[in-house]
């Protein structure tokens, strides 16, 4: 149960995006990837779940992933129980695995762990963005997946829904002891929820280490990202 | 020494725009065919969600078709209003329905029916598809390991082979009718006169034809809309791109196949 990457290499075009990276996640751990915008973020989490294809390098991992999107992606047409149901409703595996009254307590549990009982029938219009959010966990993890991955999951929201969905991941590190990664550059989410932490830069990996390494700033890289600073060695992409 | 060089000038651009343009249609006929190929699998196969055909069926037969009515009857009406007088003057007041109803059977009805659908639907597939795209809905599908051809295209495609023809039927009805009224009330022509004359014009290999035709364009508007929606790019921009080629692919995509049609069955 883990999430293994070597030498990962992807282009679009003549833009290297990821530059010959590599790491490593055990399960019940949360890997932070840092890193400006535009850095490759984004791009390592498409890599690791198939949505894009790797121009060169490893993947190895192991058991379902799940994916909590920036922006929820919630099927809007489809109600909070048939999108947590989704998988279990279209999978050929899943269908065949589990009753309605089964699929409809199990809906029930994820709701309950993710503190949104009683929303079932609501479409995902009707939800603010931090219970939009709260749901496509709930459907990440319905299909027990041993590897997570978050993109900017706490992107657009206030401190307090963020600190709320920090609980979440934290929260489902234990309960589901998936290996999760959290595409990030938001300190509170990388100080509350990640083991470990990893800098991308140009598509290469600029600094590995704890959130506390990062904290105490001791390289360039470090010191440029959390003081949120113009100067340093890291260059902002121009618009 | 001066190098010539054709970067930056005029000529350059063009070819460029134009280059651009028959890479995108190059892909997008490829994606098309590929689509299209998995979607005659997936029906094959079977095991597809009634709940969700059901739906899209009646998307596409009974919303579209006040809409389609409207155009196929009001064409007949026009129609017949232009021939009805002339060919009661000259004579041929026999064969005003037999016309109306040969057109209508072989070309206006399904061609009318077409467009309307591609108005109607062609047009809101494609921008339902599309800003699934640009919202992550479809990679969210893709990530909790549904086939988005399958979930997606099977049932929309599937609800326009199966209710083409019956929109057609009805349409063909609407307008032979409404031609005959226009008939009577422009020339004096008998109903009884029109309606001997459209049972003289009807043959089974048009009707047979007709209905062909219907499923052809059914599957071909469903499907060059799902595809021209799944290879949106972008934010809003791209949805609204996605919409257009989507009307404008099927446009061209049902007047191709008609010519084929009236080479094949006709010629």
């Amino acid at each position: 149960m883990s999430i293994e990457v070597k030498n990962l290499i992807k282009s679009f075009g003549k833009h290297t995006v990821i530059d010959d990276v590599s790491f490593k996640v055990n399960n019940g751990e949360i890997l932070a990837i840092v890193g400006f915008s535009g850095s490759g973020k984004s791009t390592v989490l498409k890599l690791i779940s198939g949505l894009i294809q790797k121009d060169s390098g490893e993947i190895i991992t192991t058991g379902d992933i799940a994916m909590v999107f920036q922006y929820s992606a919630l099927i809007d047409s489809l109600d909070v129980y048939e999108n947590i149901s989704f998988a279990l409703h279209e999978r050929k595996d899943l269908r065949r695995k589990y009753s309605e009254s089964e699929i409809k307590k199990i809906v029930k549990e994820k709701l309950a762990l993710v503190g949104l009982s009683g929303v079932e029938g609501k479409f995902p219009s009707e939800l603010s963005g931090g219970m939009q959010k709260r749901v496509s966990f709930a459907r990440a993890i319905v299909t027990e997946p041993e590897i997570i991955l978050y993109d900017e999951p706490t992107a657009g929201l206030d401190p307090m829904s963020s600190t709320l969905i920090e609980d979440y991941i934290v929260r489902l590190k234990q309960e589901t002891n998936a290996a999760s990664i959290v595409v990030t550059h938001q300190m509170s989410t990388i100080t509350r929820t990640a083991d470990k932490v990893l800098m991308l830069y140009g598509g290469k990996i600029v600094f590995f280490g704890t959130p506390e390494e990062l904290c105490r700033q001791e390289t360039p890289y470090t010191k440029q990202f959390v003081s949120a600073s113009l100067e340093g060695p890291m260059k902002m992409l121009k618009g | 020494m001066n190098t010539f060089t054709l970067k930056g000038t005029v000529t350059y651009a063009v070819f460029r725009v134009l280059y651009g343009h028959f890479v995108s249609l190059a892909t997008t006929i490829g994606d098309i065919v590929r689509f299209g190929t998995q979607v005659i699998k997936h029906i094959i196969k079977g095991g597809i969600d009634k709940k969700v055909l059901i739906e899209q069926c009646s998307r596409f037969g009974v919303s579209s078709l006040p809409i389609t009515l409207s155009i196929v009857g009001m064409s007949s009406i026009i129609v017949s209003m232009q021939v009805a007088g002339e060919m009661v003057k000259q004579g041929a007041g026999n064969f005003v329905g037999l016309l109306v109803a040969m057109l209508i059977i072989r070309e206006d009805g399904i061609i009318m029916s077409g467009f309307a659908i591609i108005s109607m639907i062609g047009s809101s597939l494609a921008s339902e598809i599309a800003t699934m795209r640009v919202t992550e809905q479809i990679d969210a599908i893709k990530v909790l390991k549904v086939d988005p051809i399958k979930y997606l295209f099977v049932p929309r495609v599937l609800s326009g082979v199966l209710m083409m023809p019956l929109i057609l039927v009805v349409a063909s009805v609407v307008g032979i009718i409404g031609g005959g009224i226009a008939a009577h009330l422009a020339s004096g022509l008998s109903y009884k006169a029109y309606f001997d004359s459209v049972y003289r014009g009807l043959y089974l290999k048009d009707m047979n034809v007709a209905i062909l035709k219907a499923i052809t364009f059914g599957f071909t508007i469903a499907l060059i809309s799902c595809t021209c929606g799944y290879r949106a790019t972008g934010g809003a921009k791209g949805v609204g791109e996605a919409t257009t080629k989507a009307v404008v692919w099927s446009f061209v995509g049902i007047v191709i196949l008609d010519l084929i049609f009236s080479i094949v069955f006709f010629f």
